[in-house]
């Protein structure tokens, strides 16, 4: 086989008829493309990188928010007493919800809304993010994602439980619903509970799962757990007894505080009307209010043992000192005091026993108002409490340069100056203390504070023993007494003062004690607010309050009677063998 | 000299791949961290969540209700309570 060699290049059939500027300007063009191209990378690359960078990590890059606890508020054994836990809060977009009126009925039946009121809600198109309803039970958002409805979502968002609820509602107050404090120890420790949320950066992929960590990350910060003094059995039940008197005597109010005498604690603080912190719906000033802290009150014949202890102090008279009372009456200027029966000739710890007006008055115009008003002082009487507590309030005490000889005279029983319950608890802790007055704390302590010497430890010695009177027969408040240990107390009943007056039929009764009486542990102060069934007495309405909230807080805390009681144990005798 | 190039390519190859290889592999365990770390911080959350619930069934105002009505329980007094004094050497008085 043979071959004819063809030289291509040479063929005429390949010789071209068009110039040949042509094909070069094609290839410019394409260089020029190519140029362009390499041009454009270095533009993206190179110069505006930033830029490209940035638009890229916003497409993959998320801030993912580390949601960081509120502490939880604990009382003394450990028991929780509040404590957040996460629960959905249901949100929507306006622009995408269904507009199927069925769903929508069925949707807002759930978040317990009107249809009317759920449209409302909806109706602002221009945002798209709308809260329909925070904080709602797990059940109602299943329910809610089972109606399948586009645009509505849920959100995990904590709330804060309390599970203890009315009893120590007071106490612990609340959070709103971005769980900040707005009451109680939840509002003053807002801070050292709440937690700081932290951050971090984070690459997700298509679905999108995290894959890859960038940058540095901020830790979220918990919040502290915080440990109060409070003891919530003594609690619920200083509560359950003050609710029982406070219904049983169809009064307005009670109130009880118990204090822990060794270390200044607050073991109880109690008001009744109180409220449920996990269903606020509709609450009231009147629930709201921490009695206890909040409200002053002319305290009556609480008042004498402290002005009593004074005079025993300055050495003016002596527990057997005898004074006379009769008739029962006593004038100053164009006032008159009177007892409630005349007495006639009484000791001075028959003057506390009785609780005359007119022996107190007598024992009190022996000194100069400046050093009861020093007493007074010296026992928190008119100073803003320490207790970290809003609303806190330090009652009245005037200057003693303005007193007038009658008001000296009414001071000494309880008149004409104002006090919280909460300060005449803190007060008798100075007769339970040996004359040294400790700080009250709401926080656990690990150790016991140093006291403040008020009164010499024999005056307070001899102030309790006349304490003790008072709760035996031919005192003011045998309902004071209770089974096993000695107790100590004073009663109090106040007229309420009512525009400028005091109001002829509203009272309040008082009782404030110690327990035990020779060697105390507890201070227990009573209010009740308007008693209007069964007696308006501090010894009828308070007193056994009192009686029962001792009771149980010296066994909680396991001391052992102090006194012979017909023990009701009757054990089987072994049968003798023989 | 084309020999060393080529090994030179060689292993160029093997180091992307391994490189792709390595990062695949972190993605996958930084997915499985932040998995486990959420899967943790779910049960703190949900520890918590329980122990509020056992303290609202341990309430002193339930625990009194069931003693009272369900178990027949009464309150203990002094009267009813016999006081025993450990006499061992170190018990506390």
């Amino acid at each position: 086989m043979s071959s004819r060699s063809v030289q291509y290049t040479s063929s005429p059939l390949l010789a071209s008829k068009t110039p040949i500027w042509r094909s070069q300007f094609i290839v410019a063009c394409i260089a020029l493309g190519f140029l362009a191209l390499v041009a454009r990378a270095a533009w993206v690359q190179v110069i505006d990188s930033a830029f490209f960078k940035r638009q890229g990590t916003v497409r993959f890059a998320r801030t993912l928010e580390l949601p960081a606890n509120r502490g939880r508020v604990l009382d003394r054994n450990g028991h929780i007493l509040a404590s957040s836990v996460p629960v959905p809060s249901i949100w929507a977009d306006p622009d995408e919800v269904d507009r199927d009126p069925a769903k929508r009925q069925a949707l807002a039946r759930l978040l317990g809304m009107s249809a009317q009121e759920l449209d409302r809600k909806l109706q602002d198109e221009d945002k798209n993010f709308v809260w329909l309803k925070r904080q709602v039970d797990d059940s109602v958002a299943q329910q809610i994602a089972a109606l399948k409805i586009k645009g509505v979502y849920d959100r995990k968002e904590y709330k804060r439980i309390y599970p203890e609820g009315e009893p120590v509602a007071h106490v612990v107050g609340f959070t709103n619903v971005e769980n900040l404090g707005q009451e109680g120890v939840e509002l003053t420790f807002n801070d050292y509970l709440g937690g700081r949320p932290g951050s971090r950066r984070v690459i997700k992929d298509a679905l999108g799962r995290v894959v890859e960590e960038m940058g540095e990350t901020v830790p979220p910060v918990d919040g502290r757990d915080l440990q109060l003094s409070i003891d919530s059995k003594v609690q619920y039940f200083a509560y359950e007894k003050i609710k029982e008197a406070v219904q049983n005597h169809r009064a307005q109010a009670g109130s009880v505080v118990v204090l822990d005498v060794q270390t200044g604690e607050l073991l109880a603080l109690a008001n009744y009307p109180s409220y449920s912190p996990n269903k606020r719906g509709v609450l009231s000033g009147a629930q709201l209010r921490n009695r206890a802290l909040t409200d002053t009150f002319e305290p009556g014949s609480t008042m004498k043992p402290i002005v009593v202890g004074l005079a025993l102090e300055k050495g003016l008279v002596k527990p057997e000192t005898p004074i006379q009372t009769a008739p029962g009456r006593l004038q100053m200027g164009t006032a008159t005091i009177t007892d409630a029966h005349p007495h006639g000739v009484l000791s001075v710890n028959e003057v506390i026993q009785k609780s005359s007006n007119v022996g107190t008055v007598k024992i009190a115009m022996q000194m100069p108002p400046r050093d009861m008003w020093e007493m007074f002082t010296q026992l928190g009487f008119g100073q803003k409490p320490q207790v970290p507590f809003p609303g806190a309030v330090s009652g009245k005490v005037r200057a003693y340069k303005t007193w007038k000889p009658i008001e000296q005279a009414t001071m000494s029983y309880g008149y004409g100056l104002s006090t919280s319950l909460f300060q005449l608890a803190q007060a008798y802790s100075v007769f339970a203390n040996d004359g040294a007055l400790l700080p009250v704390s709401l926080v656990k302590v690990q150790q016991p504070p140093q006291g403040v010497p008020v009164m010499s430890a024999q005056t307070a010695q001899a102030v309790r023993h006349m304490l003790g009177l008072v709760t035996i027969p031919g005192g003011t408040a045998p309902k004071a007494q209770t089974m096993g240990y000695s107790v100590g107390g004073k009663t109090g009943t106040a007229h309420k003062t009512e525009g400028k007056g005091y109001a002829s039929r509203k009272y309040r009764g008082f009782f404030v004690g110690i327990a035990p009486i020779d060697k105390p542990r507890i201070v227990v102060a009573v209010m009740v607010d308007e008693p209007t069934a069964g007696g308006y007495y501090g010894g009828e309405v308070a007193a056994p309050v009192f009686s029962q909230t001792v009771q149980q807080t010296l066994r909680m805390m396991g001391v052992q009677p102090n006194m012979a009681v017909k023990p009701l144990v009757v054990t089987q005798a072994e049968p003798e063998s023989f | 000299m084309s020999r060393l190039s080529a090994l030179l390519f060689l292993a160029i190859m093997a180091s992307a791949f391994l490189l792709v290889r390595t990062q695949y592999e972190s993605r996958a365990l930084t997915t499985e961290l932040d998995r486990a770390q959420r899967e943790a911080r779910r049960l703190e959350i949900e520890n918590d969540k329980l122990d509020v619930e056992r303290r609202a069934q341990a309430t002193p105002l339930r625990v009194e209700k069931i003693a009272q009505e369900q178990l027949r329980m009464r309150t203990i007094t002094p009267a009813i309570t016999h006081y025993a004094t450990d006499t061992a050497p170190g018990a506390r008085p």
